[in-house]
Order: structure tokens, then C-alpha cells, then sequence
């Protein structure tokens, strides 16, 4: 019955990836390495490693991952060693805040810090009016660094997926090892680096991995900062002739045999050493966090409040800039309107992306929510011989950019090719909700899979003797067990489909098809109100995807970490 | 009410073969127990019996239908799980009446079993509690409702008892033995507690690595062991290794000579054809010996005794546990010490320069295969 079940999910789940994961990699990787003789060749890419450009691009596109990726693990270790050992007022809602910029696209974030950092924006205003600067020198924050403005947005949106990770890991570590150590004469910084650091190591660099391979493929923030020499970008605008040039082709194989090897290793290296540690590190104690001096309480929800602050200066400067009139060299707008609403209203891009977005978010939810439960199951629950392939498979698209994903889409649909009749040109909406869920499906699978992990399987058995047949049993007894890892993933798959940036930039051609994040980008270079209105529909983004955040988050509390694992 | 019978059943996980060629029957009503050390196979054998596992040779009959092959959700056993696998997500209430809604039971008649069912275990107050708020052994009366509920064919237990304290474990070790012989159930009980074996089943069976060793009555297997591993794993016994010298007539009892002489035994394997001059090994249990001051001359027995010291002493109370040196004539005096018991101990005041004897019974010493 469940191997009946298992080779089902595994004939379905590989053609699946087959066609529309593996084919359009292959296709890339076709465009990037045959020649127009149909001979097999490097000069591509090559030509790319002697194109001052693209190997600027590529420069630029891996320091900004190495410094965002840094920038993530200062923010992000101190809180949560912090948060794991101390209790302090205020800290629920600290750490629940402290998710917040998940809410919005990095992006968008960027058109509010833009309005915040440029030469008339808010700080230079602020900096004036304290008579820091004089009147006539403004600087142009953003204009002398940019690199820096967008390792600050990467660090500043993807610091909760380490920190998530790390507070997961620090709970699992048994109190009794650091007691251990602590009877044994080893204390304080000594005792971190030796034992603490050595056995978390698996969830930071499982969370490593994955905001270095988002910061080195990130799209939105280096567009809207104009940031153009880093490769996302140069193969965004690539795009537009890829019927004839190589180069996009090569550029994006070179990027993704980067994530991939990158990806690779650290699974080599720290997936098998996770399994050593997790299995010493089970818990025989509850070590709970510590109480302390009012002093020291104020200091810790201190440090807290200033990396939210931080974090949500990109969304105060959206908010601010959706509800202004208008924002031009002052500390605060003048004054505050609703226009910029009323005006999304009515325009033709908003109220037909947010009917779209929702569309494809959860025609993609559902279908990973099928997908992910069968995979996991196979993977937890059967002996199945090709089921770790299987698992492996799941989690890959965590490896590949979405920019990889959707220009490997464009390239398989490009006239003549079999799938030529998907062609985002004409029509984006399957090839968009298929992207978001390949791409989202890891998170499904990992949250079902940790839901079977935590649910022993002799409460399906008890199930089955008491006459319960086994499709049964899933629907009467595991399915209620896990519901909530379910939603919770449901919830997270739904809200990152929502805010999908590089393939909706990508695939979404048509304007009547334009998912939310592709039309806030529109908007956004449109002159005149046309910022307002991004702003006023990345406000509504927001709302809604802190709803559903929060409540994923309630739902699971820490085991919301291990969804962000590579 | 039905009979199980296991024939020539052998399962392998692997390389690793698990169950060896096992026959096995087991009565109607029967309350019956499979002991062993870990790693024995017991619950491999029980997981058979409810269908979580197919033999890969041999049968499993229910009478006389064949089940080897029915999955498990058509056997109609009830199965109480070492972890009770009780579901959080369901009251208790919920849980007793699973199996009766899986059935198609009326609704009317649901309520009315899983009344009677919890009132069997005393749990008819909890019956809106959920699972999480009951204590251990609250769990694992429910466990027990769920699975008598259904009116099983039979009722398979995988160490029921072992998350319990000792206490608990007590109690409803003798409530398990009412419930089966109320509801005139076939039981099989997976433990490795002995005391639980003995004390509550009809007959049991002991599994070694896969094989199935001795089968009998709780005194049949405590008193008569067949081989040795049966006799160190229930209870503990003192093993000496001989040579059988000849048969007792018109008796079961072999002479046998030894490094501590020689000693006159049961041979309690009829089944054995053993030969004058092979290898036997003793098996004596602790508290088979009487102790006695070698000075005393009245009543002096003449079989099975040995003069000794006693070397290291626990003093438990209502027993005491000695470390008995023999002192093996003509040898050099480095014979292994025996543990003997000794209930209401007298001997705790003994120095160690008293020369004590120690006698056991001829019944009390077994004859086994070395």
C-alpha cells in the first residue's frame, strides 16, 4: 500500500522536476555551453571571465554576499545567544518583532531607504537641522555607496533567517554540556568558542548558506539602487535579447554552478556533522533563560530595539512616503494624504497585481501543500530505496536562484522548443505559479517532514490495529497531529510566493498579469505619483504579510528555524 | 476466544535474521508471555502477531485462518503499545471510540462502549480530559480501554508496564490479569521484566537471539530451566561445570562430579539423552542453599554439600546476599565464589574464620546442557 503510494510520488515528483526544474537548468546550461555549430565549447564563458563587465558584475555580486552575509551574522549570533540565555522585559514581543522585515521584498524597503538616505532626504535633514551639516551640503549618502546601501538592505532583510536558525540551534543544545564544561573549569567566552560555537555550527552555517546564496543572486535591491555592475542585474537586462546573445546564458551558468557547489559543500561538510551533534545534543534538562539585573535587562531589550529600528527604517520610509503628499528635504512629509491610495485605487496596475499575486500564491500553496506532504511521507515514513534522492531533489531548488529559475524558463520556452506554448510573452500565469512553487516547495517539505519527524509512528500504528487502513490514518490521525507545522508552512510558502521578486520580474511580461512585486517595480519608475502609489501597494503587502508571518510564527514559535535550512 | 499458532515462522531485517524457525501455540484465553533480553526478537514477534511485519517463511494462524498476510487494520487484535500511542489531538473519549467508529458502529452503541469500557479501568471521570492531562498510569488505563473496546480477537501488550513506577507497575500488572480473564480474552504479553512474567501469566516463552528456548509454566521454567541462558535470565543462578558420572534409578536424578565434588541433580529435559562421562553444567540458585556452622554434627546431610567460608555480605533486610567461598578438598583452594541468599538472615554475624556448610536439595540442582 505505501510502496504503492511512494512510487506514485516518486514517478510524479521526478517528472515534475524533471520538466520544469532540471529541463530549464539544462537549457541554460545548453545555451551557455553549445555553440550556434553544435559543438560543445568554454568560449562563452570564458568570454565572460575577459569581459571587464561581467567579471566586474561577478566581483561585485560575491562581495556583496560576503558582506551581507557578515553583516547578517553580526546582527543576528549576539541576539540570539542573548535571547536563548537571558529574560528581560519586553522580550516576547522583541523577538516577535524582531521578524518583521520578512514582511517586505527588500526592495521595496529600498524606495523608502532612498527617500531616508538621498541627497533631500530625511537625514540630511535631520543632520541639518541639528547643524551637523550646513544648509548647501547635503551629501548623497546613497550615491557615494551605494555597495554598501545594498549590503545594508540584504543584512538588514535576511538577518532572521540566521537568526532563526542560530536560536534554534542554541535550544537544542543540551544545558547539561555547557554544565559539563562548566564543572570541568571552563567559563564565559572560553566555554562559547569551545563548546557552545562547536555545537551550534550546523544551524548557523545551514542558515549561512542560504542568505549568502539570496544576497549573491539578490535582484530588487541593486536595481532600485541602480546599482547595475553586479551580475542579477546585468542578466535582468540581459533578458531582453536572449534569442541571440550568449552571454546572458553563461553569466547565469556561472552563477549557478557558484550556489550549487557552494550549497553542496555546506551540506557535505555540516549536514552529516549535523547528525553527529543533534544526536548527543538531545536535551536532558530544560536549562531555561536566566533572570537579570534590571540594568542588564534594559541593555539586552535595548540592543534588540536598535536592530528593529534599523530593520524597519526601510518600512518607515515606505510607510511615510505612501501616506505623504510630498517628501522633499524635511526631517518628516509636510503633510500626510491619502491620495496616494485613493490613486492605487484607480490605477490599472495595483487592484489587478493584488487579485493576481493572491491568485498565484495560493494556486502554488495548495499545490506545494500536495507535494510536500506525499514527499515527506515517502522520505519519513517509507523504506522507499530512492527516497534520500528524492529528499535531496525537494530541497535543491534552495541552491538555485529564482533569477536561474526563470531565465532557464524563458530560455526552454523560447519559439521552437517543445514548451514554446508557455512562452511568458503571451501568457506568464503557469510558468509564474509553477516558479513560486518549485521554489517555495522546500519549505513545505520541511516543515511536513519535521511534523512526521516529531510524531511517532506508533500512534499511526495503534491506528491501523484498531482497523483504520493506512490512506486513513493519514487523514484521521497524522494530518490533525501535524496541522500545525502544516500551516505554518502553508502560511510561509503562501507569503514568500507573495513576495517573489526575481522571477515575477522576470517572467511577468504582460501588464495585465503582473503579480504585486512587478507592478510595485513598475510603479516605482513611473514619474510623477508613481513612487506614492508603489509605496501605498508595498504598505498593503506589508500588512498582509505580517499577518500571516505572525501567525506562522505563533504557531511554531522556535521551530519556525528549522524551515530555513539548507 | 482464539487459539494463535505460530509455525516455523523466521523473519530477517537485512543480514540480520531476527525471528529463527519459531512454533509457537497459543490457547484460547490464555494470558501468555514472551520474555527475553533486549534484542531477543520478542517484540518482533508481537509486531508479527498484529501485522506491522509479514514473515518472510512460516505462518501466523488465528485459529484457523491464516493471517500471515492481512495487514494489520483487518486482524482485529488489540494492541496496547509500550508508549501507550495514545493521540494528543483526541479526548479520551475520542481515543476509546476510534476504533468503534473505524467499525461503523452505531453511534448509540459507541457511547454506550466506551462508557462500559472506561468504567472496566476506572476512568469513567476523565472521559473529556485530553491526553496530555493524564498521569502515566491514567495513559495506561486508557490504552488498555481503547484497545479492549473493540472486543479484539485478541490482545497483544509490548511491555505495557515500563513506563510506570514500581509501584503503579504492581498494581496494574494484577488489574491486566483481571481485565484479560473478565473479558475471557487471548492475551500476549511482550516484557523483560521476569517478575511481571511470573507472577501474572499462565504459561511463557523465552527468546534468545532470535530462537525460541524453553516454553512452560512460570514454575516450570523458574524451577526446571532446560538451559542455561533460560536459567540466568530468570533469576539468578550459580553455574557449575562437571561431568555426568550415572543415572539414579527410577529417578530423574544424575550423579555428577565437579571441581567442588560431587553433587546429585535433576535432569529435568526428559528429552535428553545424556551419556556417562559427558559434559554437564549445575545450575543452582541462590536461595536453594541452607546454610549451617560446620561444628554442628546433629542431622548432618550426606549429598550436595560443601564446607566453606563466607567472604562479602549485603545485608537487604528480609534477605541477605553472600559471597560463598568453597573450600575445594585436595585443590588449591581457588574455586569461584557462590551467591547463596538467605531469608531472615542469621549468618550476618559469622566471622570469616567459621567454617560453614552449605547443602542444597537434589531437586533444587538442575542438570543442563554445558
Amino acid at each position: 500500500m505505501s510502496r504503492v503510494l511512494a512510487i506514485l510520488v516518486y514517478v510524479l515528483t521526478a517528472a515534475f522536476f524533471a520538466v520544469f526544474f532540471i529541463y530549464p537548468v539544462a537549457q541554460t546550461l545548453r545555451g551557455a555551453f553549445v555553440t550556434a555549430d553544435h559543438g560543445i565549447s568554454f568560449i562563452y564563458v570564458k568570454e565572460v571571465f575577459r569581459n571587464p563587465v561581467y567579471v566586474e558584475g561577478l566581483q561585485n555580486a560575491f562581495l556583496l554576499a560576503v558582506c551581507s552575509t557578515l553583516a547578517t551574522f553580526v546582527l543576528s549570533l549576539p541576539l540570539a545567544w542573548l535571547a536563548d540565555r537571558f529574560e528581560f522585559a519586553g522580550k516576547k514581543l522583541l523577538t516577535a518583532l524582531l521578524l518583521a522585515p520578512m514582511v517586505l521584498p527588500p526592495f521595496v524597503g529600498a524606495i523608502g531607504i532612498r527617500k531616508i538616505f538621498g541627497q533631500e532626504g530625511a537625514f540630511n535633514a535631520l543632520l541639518q537641522s541639528v547643524g551637523i551639516l550646513g544648509p548647501d551640503h547635503a551629501i548623497d549618502w546613497l550615491g557615494q555607496n551605494r555597495f554598501w546601501g545594498v549590503v545594508a538592505l540584504n543584512a538588514l532583510h535576511l538577518y532572521p533567517i540566521l537568526y532563526l536558525n542560530v536560536a534554534a540551534a542554541l535550544a537544542n543544545v543540551d544545558p547539561a554540556m555547557e554544565e559539563a564544561a562548566e564543572n570541568l573549569g571552563c567559563t564565559g567566552f572560553r566555554k562559547f568558542f569551545k563548546i557552545t560555537l562547536p555545537l551550534i555550527t550546523p544551524g548557523v552555517f545551514a542558515g549561512g548558506t542560504i542568505v549568502f546564496i539570496w544576497a549573491f543572486t539578490e535582484l530588487g535591491v541593486p536595481l532600485i539602487f541602480d546599482y547595475t555592475r553586479v551580475t542579477p542585474v546585468q542578466i535582468f537586462y540581459g533578458i531582453k535579447d536572449i534569442g541571440s546573445n550568449p552571454f546572458p546564458y553563461a553569466l547565469v551558468a556561472v552563477m549557478l554552478v557558484a550556489t550549487v557547489l557552494l550549497y553542496a559543500i555546506s551540506r557535505l561538510t555540516f549536514g552529516r556533522k549535523a547528525g553527529d551533534l543533534t544526536m548527543m545534543a538531545k536535551a536532558t534538562s530544560r536549562g531555561g533563560a536566566r533572570t537579570i539585573r534590571p540594568a542588564a535587562g534594559v541593555a539586552c531589550a535595548a540592543a534588540f530595539a536598535v536592530v528593529i529600528f534599523l530593520a524597519l527604517l526601510p518600512h518607515f520610509g515606505v510607510v511615510l512616503v505612501a501616506f505623504s503628499r510630498d517628501w522633499y528635504g524635511t526631517i518628516l512629509p509636510h503633510s500626510f494624504t491619502l491620495d496616494n491610495f485613493r490613486a492605487g485605487l484607480g490605477h490599472s496596475l495595483t487592484v489587478p497585481s493584488i487579485g493576481n499575486s493572491l491568485k498565484y500564491a495560493l494556486v502554488s500553496t495548495v499545490f506545494d501543500a500536495g507535494l510536500g506532504i506525499s514527499i515527506a511521507y515517502v522520505v519519513v515514513r517509507t523504506r522507499f530505496p530512492g527516497r534520500q534522492l528524492l529528499d535531496a531533489l525537494a530541497m535543491l531548488p534552495l541552491a538555485v536562484p529564482g533569477l536561474v529559475l526563470a531565465f532557464g524558463y524563458i530560455a526552454m520556452t523560447q519559439e521552437g522548443r517543445p514548451l514554446a506554448f508557455l512562452n511568458p510573452t503571451r501568457n506568464p500565469v503557469p510558468l509564474l505559479i509553477i516558479a513560486y512553487a518549485v521554489r517555495r516547495l522546500p519549505y513545505m517539505v520541511r516543515s511536513a517532514a519535521a511534523g512526521y519527524q516529531q510524531t511517532s509512528v506508533t500512534l499511526e500504528e495503534a491506528a491501523q490495529n484498531l482497523g483504520c487502513p493506512p490512506w486513513r490514518t493519514l487523514y484521521r490521525v497524522t494530518l490533525p497531529l501535524i496541522a500545525a507545522n502544516l500551516l505554518a508552512g502553508g502560511l510561509l510558502t503562501f507569503s514568500f510566493a507573495m513576495l517573489e521578486v526575481s522571477d515575477s520580474l522576470l517572467l511577468a511580461q504582460k501588464q495585465e498579469y503582473y503579480p504585486i512585486t512587478k507592478a510595485i517595480y513598475e510603479l516605482f519608475q513611473l514619474l510623477g505619483s508613481g513612487r506614492g502609489i508603489a509605496s501605498a501597494l508595498g504598505v498593503w503587502a506589508m500588512a498582509f504579510l505580517g499577518t500571516t508571518i505572525l501567525g506562522a510564527s505563533l504557531l511554531l514559535g522556535k521551530r519556525m528555524g528549522a524551515l530555513f535550512r539548507a | 476466544m482464539i487459539a494463535v499458532t505460530i509455525r516455523d515462522l523466521s523473519k530477517s531485517f537485512g543480514d540480520h535474521l531476527v525471528l529463527d524457525h519459531i512454533d509457537l501455540r497459543i490457547e484460547p484465553g490464555e494470558l501468555f508471555f514472551l520474555l527475553g533480553p533486549s534484542g531477543c526478537g520478542k517484540t518482533t514477534l508481537l509486531r508479527h502477531l498484529a501485522g506491522f511485519y509479514y514473515p518472510d517463511h512460516g505462518q501466523i494462524l488465528f485459529d484457523d485462518q491464516d493471517v500471515s498476510r492481512v495487514p494489520p487494520y483487518k486482524r482485529g487484535t488489540g494492541m496496547m503499545f509500550q508508549s501507550y500511542a495514545l493521540w494528543p489531538h483526541l479526548t479520551v473519549a475520542g481515543n476509546v471510540a476510534f476504533g468503534l467508529e473505524e467499525r461503523k458502529t452505531p453511534r448509540a452503541e459507541i457511547r454506550k462502549r466506551v462508557d462500559e469500557a472506561l468504567a472496566s479501568v476506572g476512568m469513567t471521570s476523565f472521559a473529556d480530559r485530553k491526553i496530555n492531562q493524564l498521569s502515566g498510569g491514567q495513559q495506561q488505563r486508557v490504552a488498555l480501554a481503547r484497545a479492549l473496546v473493540i472486543r479484539p480477537r485478541c490482545l497483544l501488550l509490548d511491555e505495557p508496564l515500563s513506563n510506570l513506577d514500581a509501584k503503579m507497575r504492581l498494581q496494574m500488572r494484577g488489574e491486566i490479569r483481571r481485565v484479560c480473564k473478565e473479558f475471557g480474552l487471548t492475551a500476549i504479553y511482550v516484557t523483560h521484566d521476569q517478575k511481571e512474567a511470573l507472577s501474572i501469566a499462565d504459561r511463557l516463552a523465552i527468546l534468545d537471539k532470535g530462537h525460541l528456548v524453553q516454553v512452560g509454566t512460570p514454575r516450570d521454567i523458574y524451577r526446571h530451566p532446560r538451559t542455561k541462558v533460560v536459567a540466568d535470565f530468570i533469576g539468578e543462578s550459580n553455574f557449575i561445570e562437571g561431568r555426568a558420572l550415572e543415572p539414579i534409578e527410577n529417578s530423574e536424578h544424575w550423579r555428577v562430579s565437579t571441581a567442588l565434588g560431587e553433587f546429585t541433580g535433576l535432569k529435568p529435559d526428559a528429552n535428553w539423552d545424556l551419556h556417562v562421562g559427558e559434559p554437564v553444567v549445575l545450575s543452582i540458585r541462590p536461595e536453594s542453599w541452607k546454610l549451617r556452622e560446620a561444628a554442628r554434627t546433629d542431622g548432618v546431610a550426606t549429598v550436595n554439600v560443601l564446607r566453606g567460608r563466607i567472604g562479602r555480605s549485603i545485608y537487604l533486610g528480609e534477605v541477605a546476599e553472600y559471597d560463598f567461598q568453597p573450600r575445594v578438598e585436595g585443590g588449591d583452594g581457588d574455586a569461584a565464589a557462590l551467591k547463596i541468599y538467605e531469608l531472615n538472615p542469621r549468618f550476618m554475624e559469622v566471622t570469616d574464620n567459621t567454617e560453614i556448610t552449605a547443602r542444597a536439595a537434589p531437586d533444587d540442582v538442575v542438570v543442563l546442557h554445558p
